[in-house]
C-alpha cells in the first residue's frame, strides 16, 4: 500500500541561492510544495537603533548598507527624509544629478538581479557575468564621482557631496551608446532559450489582488499588471519633467517580472537621455550652500519614499528638535516584497522556489536591517 | 484583472504591456541562438575591451601585475598630512573628525605645551581603527585644517588583527603624496591649507607637531651640526660655521641623546669663545625662515638668550650701561624662541640655570640692568612671537624665564620618567 507523508525541509539560512541568510521552512508532498514560511532576521544588525543614537548625517553612510547593490537609491531617498523635515532646499543640478545617479542604479539593479535569476534557474555564472559586466562599468562611474563603487555614500543634505568629474559624462555617454545592444543581448539570453523558458513561463504567479493586499511594490507589483510606480503616482525630485513609460506585465510570473525589469532599463536609460540633454551647468552648484549638513530639524516628522529598484523606499523620520533622529523607520522594499513568498510557491515544485526567490530580487542587507 | 495588451496614456508616457511572445518557443532555436551569443563572446575574449561603448572583449585587469586605474575621487582609509618642507602635521586636534566619524574609530589627544602645559593646536596621539573604519570619507570632509585625507591604498590585509589599529606614526604621509594621488582635490584646497598650516606653527612651540617620521633623519643632522658649530667654536669661531644650523635645525626635535650631548659641548665651546655669539647669531637669526615663524633649536636659542642675560647682568653689575648691542640679537632670539623654549635638555636647564645666576647678580649687584633690556622689549614686541620674549637681560624677566624653564625642565625629566 503506497501512500505519501508531508515533509518539512529547512532551504537555508546558509543555502547557495538564498541570496544571503534567510531560511525557508518548507513543506513538501513529493516534489511539490505545500507551505512555505520564510524565516528572516538572521542579518539583524539594529540598524534602526543606531539610527537613532547617531546623527542625522551620520545615517547616511548606514544606509548605504541597506541595499548594497543601489546605495545612491537609499542615500535619495534618506536625504530626501530629513530634507522634508529640515525645510531644505535643493539646487537643480544636484536634483539632476541624483535623477542620473538612480537611474544608473536601477540599470545595474536589474542587470544584476536577471543575472542573478537566470543563475539561479541552473544556468551558472556564465550568463550571471554578463549581468556584472555592464554593472562593473556602472560602478566605474560611480567611482569617479563619488570615491566609492558600493558605497557610495554620495547625497548630502540639500545636494550631492562633490559636483560630477569632468571625465564623467563624456564616459557615461559611451555607456549609453552601448547599453542597448547590451540590454538585447540580456534580454536573449532568457527569451530564446527553450529551458530556462520553461523554468520562467507560469511560474511563481503573484495574483495582483494578492500583490496589493500583501502591500508589494515595484517591479514585482509592476509584473502583476499594476501600473503604480512612485515617480508617476508621486513625482518627487525632478522626475516630473521627463518622459518614460510604466512597464507592467500581464500574468504576473516569473517571465513578467523579467521582462518588466528589462524594459525598466531601457527607460532608465531614456531618463538618463534627458537628464542629460537638461542638465543645467555647473553654475548652479552641486549643494545648496546654506544647508547645514549637522542638521536640528524642528519638531515634527517626515515621509519620504522614492521609486528604488526594488520598490517604493521609504524613511520615516520623527524629529524632537536634536540632532538625532528620535525614531527613523525604514520601509524596505526587499522585505515587503518577500512577505507573498508562501503564496507565490504554493503548488509549485521546490525547484521552483528558487527562481521565484530570485525573481522577487532581493538583498538580506535590507530584509532584515 | 489581467487584461488585454494595452496601452494607457500617463502624465509623459505610457503604461505599456510587455510582450511575452509564449509563442516564440521554437523547439531547440534559442538554445542555439543563445550558444551563438557564448560563441561570439568567447570569440571575441582574446581582445581587450577597455571602452565604455564597447560590449565585447575581456575587460579583466590582471590585479597585481596591472594595476586598475583608480580616479582621484577614490576613498580607501583616512591618512594623516604633513608639510614636507618643516616636518609639520596639518592636524591641530580640533577634535572635527572623531565627532563627525559614524562607527566612532578616531581617537586623538590634544598636545600640550611642555613649558606651560597648556593645550597647543597639535595632535599628541591619533589612532584611527582601519579595522572598523566605515570609509565614508566624512572625516576629510568635515577637517577645517585638510589635515586628513582619504588614502588610495587597498592593501591593507595582514595577518596582525593588532597592526590595524593604526597610530599617528603609520598614518602620517607628507602632502606631496597626496598632491599625487590627487592633484586637482589638492589644488583646490592647498592654498588655504597651507596658510592655515602657518597660523598653527605660529600657535604651537616648535617642537610640537612634528612629524616623527622625520626624527631620526632630523635628529642625525642635528648631531652633525651641533658637533660642526661646536668645533667651529672651539677652534675659530666664526659665523659660517653656526650659520646653517639655525635653518636647517628647523626640523629637528630635541630627542636624541648624541645632540644633546652635542649641544652641551657647543654651550661650552661658546662659553669659552664668549664674543663670538653676537656675531654668530646676528647673521643667523634674519636670514632663514621665509614663513617667520619657525625657531632655530629651541634649546640653541635658549643658551644664547641665556648667555647673553648672563652677560648684560654681569655688564650691568659692572655698570658698563650701554649694553646695546648685545641686546639687538637678544631681541632677535627673543623672536625665534616664541613660547619659553620647551628645553627638554640638559643644555637647556643650564640656560636656566646661568640666567638666573646671573639674574642674581643683578639682583645683588645694582638695578641699571633695565637700560639693555628697553631695546630688547621693544624689538621682541613687534616680533610674531606671542609668547614672551625668553630672556630679556632684565633680572625679573630672567628670573621668571629662569623658573620657566626649570619647571620645563622638571615636567620633562617627568615625563620622560613616564
Amino acid at each position: 500500500m503506497l501512500q505519501t507523508q508531508e515533509l518539512q525541509v529547512n532551504i537555508g539560512p546558509q543555502h547557495p541561492s538564498t541570496h544571503g541568510v534567510f531560511r525557508m521552512l518548507v513543506t513538501v508532498d513529493g516534489e511539490t510544495v505545500v507551505d512555505l514560511k520564510p524565516v528572516f532576521g538572521y542579518l539583524h544588525r539594529n540598524h534602526e537603533q543606531i539610527a537613532e543614537a547617531n546623527s542625522y548625517l551620520q545615517n547616511m553612510p548606514y544606509t548605504d548598507r541597506l541595499d548594497y547593490f543601489n546605495s545612491m537609491a537609499n542615500n535619495h531617498a534618506y536625504a530626501m527624509a530629513v530634507e522634508r523635515l529640515a525645510g531644505i532646499e535643493v539646487p537643480e543640478r544636484a536634483e539632476y544629478i541624483r535623477v542620473l545617479m538612480v537611474e544608473l542604479t536601477r540599470i545595474l539593479n536589474h542587470a544584476s538581479a536577471v543575472g542573478f535569476m537566470i543563475n539561479d534557474m541552473g544556468a551558472w555564472q556564465t550568463p550571471l557575468a554578463f549581468g556584472m559586466r555592464e554593472r562593473e562599468k556602472i560602478l566605474d562611474l560611480f567611482e569617479m564621482a563619488s570615491g566609492a563603487r558600493l558605497m557610495c555614500n554620495y547625497f548630502r543634505f540639500g545636494g550631492v557631496v562633490r559636483d560630477l568629474p569632468p571625465e564623467f559624462i563624456p564616459n557615461l555617454r559611451e555607456l549609453l551608446r552601448a547599453l542597448p545592444a547590451y540590454i538585447d543581448e540580456l534580454e536573449r539570453l532568457l527569451r530564446d532559450n527553450e529551458i530556462l523558458l520553461q523554468r520562467a513561463i507560469g511560474i511563481g504567479i503573484l495574483p495582483p489582488e494578492v500583490a496589493l493586499s500583501y502591500g508589494v511594490s515595484g517591479p514585482v507589483l509592476r509584473g502583476s499588471g499594476i501600473p503604480y510606480d512612485v515617480r508617476k503616482a508621486e513625482p518627487y525630485s525632478v522626475y516630473d519633467r521627463f518622459d518614460f513609460d510604466v512597464p507592467v506585465g500581464k500574468v504576473g510570473d516569473v517571465y513578467d517580472r523579467f521582462l518588466v525589469r528589462i524594459e525598466e532599463m531601457r527607460q532608465s536609460k531614456r531618463i538618463i537621455e534627458q537628464v542629460l540633454e537638461q542638465l543645467p551647468d555647473a553654475k548652479g552648484g552641486h549643494i545648496n550652500p546654506k544647508a547645514r549638513q549637522n542638521v536640528r530639524p524642528p519638531v515634527g516628522d517626515a515621509y519620504a519614499r522614492i521609486e528604488s529598484p526594488k520598490g517604493e523606499l521609504g524613511f520615516y523620520l520623527v524629529s524632537d528638535g536634536s540632532t538625532r533622529p528620535y525614531r527613523y523607520k525604514v520601509r524596505a522594499p526587499s522585505f515587503i516584497n518577500l512577505t507573498p513568498l508562501a503564496d507565490m510557491c504554493r503548488g509549485y515544485k521546490v525547484a521552483d522556489i528558487v527562481v521565484i526567490l530570485g525573481s522577487i530580487d532581493i538583498v538580506m542587507g535590507e530584509v532584515d536591517r | 484583472m489581467t487584461a488585454s495588451p494595452f496601452e494607457i496614456e500617463i502624465p509623459r508616457g505610457r503604461v505599456i504591456e510587455v510582450q511575452r511572445d509564449d509563442t516564440r518557443v521554437r523547439r531547440g532555436g534559442g538554445l542555439l541562438r543563445g550558444m551563438a551569443v557564448v560563441w561570439k563572446h568567447w570569440k571575441e575574449s582574446f581582445k581587450l575591451n577597455r571602452s565604455y561603448s564597447q560590449i565585447h572583449g575581456t575587460f579583466t585587469i590582471e590585479y597585481p601585475e596591472e594595476r586598475p586605474r583608480i580616479p582621484e575621487a577614490y576613498r580607501n582609509m583616512p591618512i594623516l598630512l604633513y608639510d614636507d618642507e618643516t616636518g609639520h602635521e596639518l592636524c591641530t586636534s580640533c577634535f572635527q573628525c572623531e565627532r563627525i566619524c559614524p562607527p566612532q574609530v578616531i581617537h586623538m589627544t590634544q598636545a600640550k605645551d611642555p613649558a606651560t602645559g597648556k593645550p597647543v593646536p597639535a595632535v599628541a596621539e591619533f589612532i584611527i581603527e582601519y579595522d572598523a573604519c566605515m570609509s565614508c570619507g566624512f572625516c576629510a570632509e568635515v577637517c577645517p585644517f585638510d589635515a586628513i585625507k582619504m588614502d588610495h591604498e587597498f592593501e591593507l590585509s595582514t595577518d596582525d588583527h593588532t597592526q590595524l589599529t593604526v597610530h599617528k606614526e603609520q598614518l602620517l604621509r607628507p602632502i606631496s603624496y597626496y598632491a599625487k594621488i590627487a592633484p586637482t582635490m589638492w589644488a583646490e584646497v592647498r592654498e588655504s591649507a597651507l596658510k592655515k598650516l602657518q597660523g598653527n606653527i605660529r600657535r604651537r612651540p616648535d617642537v610640537i607637531g612634528l612629524a616623527p617620521q622625520l626624527t631620526e633623519k632630523i635628529a642625525a643632522r642635528r648631531a652633525e651640526l651641533a658637533a660642526q658649530a661646536a668645533q667651529a667654536a672651539a677652534a675659530a669661531p666664526v659665523a659660517p660655521a653656526a650659520a646653517p644650523a639655525p635653518a636647517e635645525g628647523r626640523k629637528l626635535t630635541p630627542e636624541e641623546k648624541a645632540a644633546k650631548l652635542a649641544a652641551i659641548r657647543a654651550a661650552k665651546a661658546a662659553q669659552a669663545g664668549e664674543s663670538a655669539t653676537p656675531a654668530e647669531a646676528a647673521p643667523a637669526t634674519p636670514s632663514p625662515t621665509p614663513a617667520g615663524e619657525a625657531a632655530p633649536p629651541a634649546d640653541k636659542a635658549a643658551k644664547l638668550a641665556a648667555i647673553r642675560a648672563a652677560n648684560a647682568a654681569k655688564k650691568a653689575a659692572a655698570g658698563e650701561a650701554p649694553a646695546t648691542p648685545p641686546a639687538a640679537p637678544d631681541a632677535s632670539a627673543a623672536e625665534t624662541t616664541p613660547s619659553a623654549a620647551p628645553p627638554s635638555d640638559k643644555a637647556a636647564r643650564l640656560a636656566a640655570i646661568r640666567a638666573a645666576n646671573a639674574a642674581k647678580k643683578a639682583a645683588a649687584g645694582e638695578a641699571p640692568a633695565t637700560p639693555p633690556a628697553t631695546p630688547a622689549g621693544g624689538t621682541a614686541a613687534d616680533a610674531p612671537a606671542d609668547a614672551p620674549p625668553a630672556a630679556p637681560p632684565s633680572d625679573k624677566a630672567a628670573r621668571l624665564a629662569a623658573i620657566r624653564a626649570a619647571n620645563a625642565a622638571k615636567k620633562q625629566q617627568s615625563g620622560d620618567g613616564s
